[in-house]
């Protein structure tokens, strides 16, 4: 593994004029897209003040772990996944239970299993749980590809967010599961924000990092062959399937971290947060920020968070159709994408 | 070492598919399904004819929607997700114009809404127009003349549109005219025909009077009995929703997937695009007329009939009609006509049908039209049936996938079977397990179709 110095030398040269910046930035798309995004998301932070950074970027770390984890599996390995919200649920409720307080349970009617666990003892099993059930899920998947793949993925999403509904004596259904245990080591509690942003930006570095060790090595290069075509990479006698469900399980590993995070962050989940529309605007964030590329993954993430916080600004729009008003734009943002950029702002694969 | 061996590594032999022991376990979990239904049904008749009544009342909803999704997919070969769309525009046109007869009579239409469709409506029918008309005049008339006229037809018909959208408590006064027009063309038409065939010898301007006489006062009769009858509102915007769904669709065939299918590489990208256009709609909707499920007013045949000791809705019959009769009439549509001919061509490949003469986009989009007509026809049966909210449409739609693929894609003999196959297992399945669980088990059934009959009951031929 190495890095490319010549990238960085250019940019260098570039920032000494501003006429060879200009040759350079005429018609780069990629280029606009970057810094436009970027300065939007700078200059919203410095105009909101640092305690909604500090919420904000909660929320855009735990999408982007997601959205890296996801471009895994839609960018690098060509595997369009609509069911990635079921691992996430997974994480999430695995977490939950294991650490949700027990006097509180105490007072419902429907009483379900309590362990007590710390968050950071539950962390794990919540990663292995998404990680066992993506073995069995994706034993079954590994034989459907392109379209008939994203359709089998809805139908996990919503066998997901239909057990979570309905399993009752686990999940208590719509009731949610409430006093969700924040992480703690030894006596200092993430009480605050500020504390649980440190955390979820530690963590989307470390997914991150493995995810960037996977798409560099030749592990990841043997994906991307597989994207481009599979039969060939069959006839080179790698094992398709193997490497298909590897990455599918990785990817739904860091779908139960990012959803043992959100629950704990939120304290309260019910499965209304794990409904197949969060998993479609998941697949939006990877297509528009970019198909095959970490960074474009990022810069997603910032653009959806942005986006609602943005759209609280509108005038005429009532502050309950916020989210709706955001999947409109989003849709209409994926139809042009699709239309003109089928590779996202700065992606590296065309679907 | 052959291909085969090497796809299939040690552990995928656990799941054995293709045709040695593949279908020996699809055999014996088929035999295991139909032995306990067998077990549940000698168990007790009554509650099985009961299950049986809902999973036909059921089934018949997925096997409008099997059908019409079959006839796009195996024409244009990409997963339209705006056919989830459309059957909830046709359940939420229903509610849009009546929604004062319903619940806490609050009026819904809103001036925006009905602007846009009627633009929608004006600029689909300009472009029916110009493909059908503008060649065959072209040389009679000027392209001026041509333009200007049909630009007026266009606008007349999309502020028609605005006018039955926006003035909702006469809709059967407004559409009476409309009607009466369209009866009367139709049996002129039909009586015309008919006449010719029956006498070819006798002189035609008599009979063409005589059909132009008959036809004009059966189309005012019609046009007089509509706007007389205000019960008939509800049915009326049955018609105008299923239209607006059919017109909508065309409206983004030809505005937009005309382009996207030029330079796709792959379904994928339409199959992501159609996923932009159902987000879009689906939290329009949810903007429009609030998130929460709403039921639809109270249709014909709600109270429940009592046959073999079980109860069924007179509407459920109806809806079960309405299924074999859209059954009928697609298979007539393409097994006598020309079109029908020209859809199965394109199905089989485009570019040589192009090649041959037949203009594929206009069969296209007609296709698209049929397809979002037959969805929205479910839509708002399902939506009378139970109640609506803007998240079904997807619902819907992955159900009539579903139905589809039980029944063998791109098979219409299938997509009715499949879709009455589903809502039966669904409804026997959820006899033990309590009714939420029925989603989990169609796409329980997807999954095991997808792995064991990929063909679906029906392979296409």
């Amino acid at each position: 593994m190495q890095i490319d110095t010549t990238a960085i030398v250019d940019m260098l040269r570039l920032a000494q004029s501003p006429r060879e910046f200009l040759r350079f930035a005429k018609g780069n798309l990629e280029l606009w897209a970057n810094l436009l995004i970027i300065g939007w998301a700078v200059v919203f932070m410095v105009w909101q003040g640092t305690g909604f950074a500090i919420s904000v970027g909660t929320v855009f770390a735990i999408w982007a772990i997601l959205a890296v984890s996801l471009n895994l599996v839609v960018g690098f390995t060509g595997l369009l996944s609509v069911g990635h919200v079921g691992f996430f649920g997974l994480g999430a409720y695995t977490v939950a239970i294991l650490t949700s307080d027990a006097a509180y349970e105490q007072l419902r009617t429907e009483a379900i299993p309590t362990f007590g666990l710390p968050f950071f003892a539950a962390l794990p099993v919540a990663i292995l749980f998404a990680g066992l059930v993506a073995v069995a899920v994706g034993i079954v998947f590994n034989r459907f590809r392109d379209d008939i793949f994203v359709l089998v993925s809805f139908g996990f999403a919503i066998i997901a967010f239909n057990v979570f509904l309905n399993l009752r004596s686990v999940t208590r259904g719509a009731f949610g599961i409430h006093e969700i245990a924040r992480p703690e080591i030894g006596t200092w509690v993430f009480d605050g924000e500020l504390e649980f942003l440190a955390l979820v930006v530690a963590f989307l570095g470390l997914v991150v990092l493995i995810s960037w060790f996977i798409v560099t090595s030749s592990f990841g290069r043997v994906l991307t062959a597989i994207r481009e075509d599979e039969q060939a990479t069959e006839v080179f006698g790698y094992q398709v399937t193997h490497f298909k469900l590897a990455i599918w399980v990785i990817s739904a590993m860091m779908a139960g971290l990012a959803g043992g995070l959100f629950a704990s962050w939120t304290t309260f989940i019910d499965p209304n947060s794990f409904i197949l529309l969060e998993s479609m605007l998941l697949v939006c964030i990877v297509i528009l920020g970019g198909l095959a590329t970490i960074w474009g993954s990022l810069l997603g993430a910032i653009v959806f968070v942005l986006l609602e916080e943005g759209m609280r600004f509108i005038p005429f729009l009532p502050a309950e159709y916020v989210g709706q008003a955001r999947q409109v734009v989003l849709g209409i943002l994926l139809v042009i994408l699709m239309l003109f950029r089928p590779q996202g702002l700065v992606g590296r694969y065309k679907l | 070492m052959s291909l085969e061996r090497l796809r299939f590594a040690w552990w995928s032999r656990l799941l054995p598919s293709g045709d040695g022991h593949g279908r020996l376990l699809a055999t014996v979990l088929g035999a295991a399904v139909f032995a306990y239904i067998a077990w549940k049904i000698a168990q007790s008749p009554d509650q099985a004819v009961q299950f049986a009544f809902n999973g036909l009342s059921v089934g018949a909803v997925y096997a409008l929607l099997a059908m019409g999704f079959t006839i796009v997919y195996s024409t244009v070969w990409f997963f339209d997700l705006y056919y989830g769309a459309a059957a909830a525009i046709g359940a939420y046109g229903v509610f849009y114009l009546r929604s004062q007869d319903g619940f806490g009579g609050q009026d819904y239409t809103n001036p925006y809404v009905t602007a846009m469709l009627a633009a929608v409506t004006a600029g689909v029918v300009a472009w029916a127009l110009y493909e059908t008309f503008f060649h065959r005049l072209r040389p009679r008339y000027g392209r001026r003349v041509l333009y200007a006229a049909g630009g007026l037809l266009a606008v007349g018909a999309g502020a028609y549109m605005g006018l039955v959208l926006s003035i909702t408590d006469s809709t059967n006064v407004i559409l009476s005219p409309a009607i009466g027009v369209l009866v009367a063309l139709a049996a002129g038409w039909a009586i015309y025909r008919g006449s010719r065939l029956a006498l070819p010898t006798f002189n035609a301007v008599p009979l063409l009077i005589l059909a132009a006489i008959v036809g004009i006062a059966l189309g005012g009769y019609c046009g007089f009995l509509i706007a007389d009858t205000p019960g008939s509102k509800l049915y009326l915007s049955w018609g105008v929703s299923c239209l607006m769904a059919g017109i909508v669709g065309v409206g983004f065939y030809r505005g937009l997937y005309v382009y996207m299918r030029e330079q796709a590489r792959s379904p994928l990208i339409m199959l992501v695009a159609t996923l932009g256009i159902l987000l879009a709609i689906t939290a329009a909707t949810s903007i429009i007329f609030e998130s929460n499920p709403r039921p639809l007013p109270e249709a014909f045949g709600s109270a429940p009939w009592t046959i073999l000791g079980s109860n069924i809705k007179g509407f459920n019959i109806f809806a079960v009609g309405v299924a074999l009769a859209g059954f009928v009439f697609l298979l007539f549509l393409l097994r006598m006509t020309s079109f029908g001919k020209a859809v199965r061509a394109i199905g089989d490949d485009e570019e040589v049908s192009k090649v041959v003469g037949i203009n594929t986009t206009v069969i296209i989009a007609i296709v698209f039209f049929i397809g979002a007509i037959y969805a929205a026809m479910a839509g708002l049966l399902s939506g009378h049936d139970t109640a609506i909210q803007p998240r079904m449409g997807l619902l819907l739609l992955l159900k009539g996938w579903i139905a589809s693929v039980v029944g063998g894609i791109g098979n219409l003999y299938g997509a009715i079977v499949g879709g009455f196959a589903l809502g039966m297992v669904e409804q026997f399945g959820i006899w033990d397990l309590a009714g939420e669980w029925k989603d989990v088990i169609s796409f329980m059934v997807l999954i095991l179709f997808l792995s064991f009959w990929p063909k679906g009951l029906l392979p296409r031929e």
